[in-house]
């Protein structure tokens, strides 16, 4: 990236004497190659989807080469806390990867405000079995630095502490990329986007629109760290079984679109909420103040109590879904990830990693075809678009893409009056006096009837929302 | 919450404990700034950077003015970028890997 004054031969004398560090430890910035038109990709991001189109791009014998903003791939990566593997496990010696428990056991918790909490909670034996229904908590430190050396010893080139800042375009194409590096232009005849959910070069090229606020949420997340027996007594765990526990309704993020969670890793427990931004402007409350709220809950908080935070984080994320995507495929470029949008919320699956190893994997495909055909236009990087629309990506995306609207729509009855009706129906149910089991289960299903807006507005409902069952 | 005084006691820590867990390099610079200082004076009365901000980056100042920038608490989460209304943020990249970096993530 750096003149061929700071790298030739012609660099000029040699201040390095017997007085310096070693001979092989120039800084970074005149140690810099010229890396200018010396690659066939340049992937932006050394996140999930940047390594895997790395990774898969270096194994087709291309020279790629991953930008990466952070002193160490993972170090700006925020996420809630499973890793979706399908794939991942297929391109790498998984074994190997830094993991921390896999989900043994699932939860979703409705939590009133009031304090109330009804639970659904599943263990399902299958899970217990390799491969583990492909679901494991990591923590994306180091988890992020082992997938981006894989790519590395496949034979990709990692640079970090390094941004891309713009693209460069040649004749309208997308002929490489600018980044904050002095001389710092970088040509390549392909890149690939896979810079995340503040997809500023995406956005500042003119390739994607910013997303509307009612499409992003914010996290706030805690890693706290226990004694590796509290966390297995708590959650009932032995060995490398984890549980996932998602959190809905007004005791969670108040009536806004989203919800908490709590993730056993081995030692450390990930604790955080999620909901729309739009929401967020109306709460008076700051996303650190609705995660104490969280935290504080009659039900979640005997499960988090002690132990010692070790990291605070936030991030955005990107949950318009289709409508929201921008197009995949430019003349020289791809986009991957969550730069892309691809986000999966339904209320019970919550995706994005599976979806961005995924896309990195088919981006990879494409370019590499589409350099071997010796044509980089949109029209040669096309099968990138093509193979997620054949895959479960946009089927996913597409089947449920009318979730989330749906919810905002309804909120008042999902998360303010659900959760308190069915903790009232519960205690009609089964409740101990002189009355007969009839008159309460009477009583019971009042309730829930009268929270759904009679039997006709259950109806309406079940008819909303039949297709999260199908 | 409910009568429920059997729940047992959780850390709340401030926004300062929140960051001093966080590894950060300062840039030096603000990678933060708003777009037309007039918008926040004239235009904005809502403040959805300060009420988005889960590390106290954007402050609202008695005046009503341009909000304060603690840019060194930002954690790159990037709310505030949807946030405004007015589409008068100015975010950017902190250069070259400063700014934060999670352990954890």
């Amino acid at each position: 990236m750096s003149t061929d004054a700071q790298s030739g031969e012609d660099a000029g004398p040699e201040p390095e004497t017997a007085e310096s560090e070693g001979p092989t430890m120039p800084t970074p910035q005149t140690e810099t190659p010229n890396y200018d038109g010396e690659f066939d990709a340049i992937i932006v991001g050394a996140g999930l989807a940047g390594s895997a189109a790395a990774l898969t791009l270096a194994r087709e014998d291309k020279d790629v080469i991953m930008l990466e903003r952070g002193n160490s791939p993972g170090t700006k990566n925020v996420f809630g806390g499973i890793m979706f593997t399908p794939r991942i496990r297929e391109l790498t010696d998984f074994d190997d990867a830094p993991k921390e428990r896999f989900v043994a056991e699932k939860t979703f918790s409705m939590l009133s405000e009031e304090g109330d909490a009804t639970e659904i909670s599943m263990q399902p034996g299958a899970w217990k079995e390799e491969p583990h229904n492909d679901s494991w908590m990591v923590l994306r430190g180091n988890f992020d630095e082992w997938f981006a050396e894989q790519a590395v010893e496949a034979g990709a080139t990692l640079i970090t502490e390094t941004t891309v800042t713009d693209l460069v375009r040649e004749d309208g194409a997308i002929a490489g990329v600018e980044t904050d590096r002095p001389d710092g232009q970088l040509h390549a005849p392909t890149v690939v986007l896979a810079e995340g959910a503040n997809s500023l070069v995406s956005e500042g090229a003119g390739l994607a629109d910013p997303q509307h606020r009612e499409d992003v949420a914010v996290s706030a997340k805690e890693v706290r760290k226990y004694d590796r027996e509290t966390i297995e007594d708590r959650f009932h765990l032995t060995d490398e079984e984890g549980a996932a526990i998602h959190y809905f309704g007004d005791g969670a993020v108040g009536d806004a679109v989203g919800g908490g969670f709590i993730y056993t890793n081995k030692r450390t427990l990930s604790i955080g909420v999620v909901y729309s931004i739009e929401d967020a402007v109306h709460d008076e409350r700051t996303p650190d103040e609705v995660l104490d709220e969280f935290k504080s809950h009659p039900a979640v908080a005997p499960l988090i109590k002690g132990g010692r935070m070790i990291e605070y984080s936030a991030h955005a994320i990107p949950e318009g879904g289709p409508e929201a995507m921008p197009d995949l495929v430019h003349d020289g470029a791809v986009i991957t990830g969550d730069a892309a949008g691809l986000v999966l919320n339904n209320g019970l699956h919550l995706e994005g990693t599976n979806m961005a190893v995924e896309s990195g994997f088919q981006a990879g495909k494409a370019v590499a075809d589409a350099l071997a055909a010796g044509r980089t236009d949109a029209r040669a990087l096309a099968d990138y678009e093509d193979a997620l629309a054949d895959s479960y990506v946009m089927d996913n995306l597409n089947h449920y893409g009318w979730f989330l609207d749906t919810a905002a729509e309804d909120r008042e009855f999902l998360f303010d009056d659900l959760p308190k009706a069915l903790a009232d129906a519960e205690t009609e149910y089964f409740r101990m006096d002189d009355d007969s089991k009839t008159r309460h289960t009477k009583s019971a299903r009042k309730r829930v009837v009268s929270a759904m807006g009679g039997y006709l507005g259950a109806a309406k409902k079940a008819w909303k929302y039949r297709k999260l069952f199908r | 919450m409910s009568a429920q005084p059997s729940t047992p006691d959780v850390e709340q820590p401030s926004i300062e404990d929140r960051l001093y867990t966080v590894k950060y390099e300062d840039p030096g610079d603000s990678h933060l700034d708003v777009e037309l200082p007039g918008i926040c004076e004239e235009k904005c009365v809502t403040y959805d950077c300060v009420s988005v901000c889960p590390a106290n980056v954007w402050r609202e100042e008695e005046d009503e003015g341009v909000p304060t920038i603690a840019y060194e608490n930002c954690l790159e989460c990037g709310s505030c970028r949807w946030a405004c209304s007015h589409g008068n943020v100015v975010w950017e990249y902190p250069e070259n890997g400063s700014g934060v970096s999670y352990k954890y993530g």
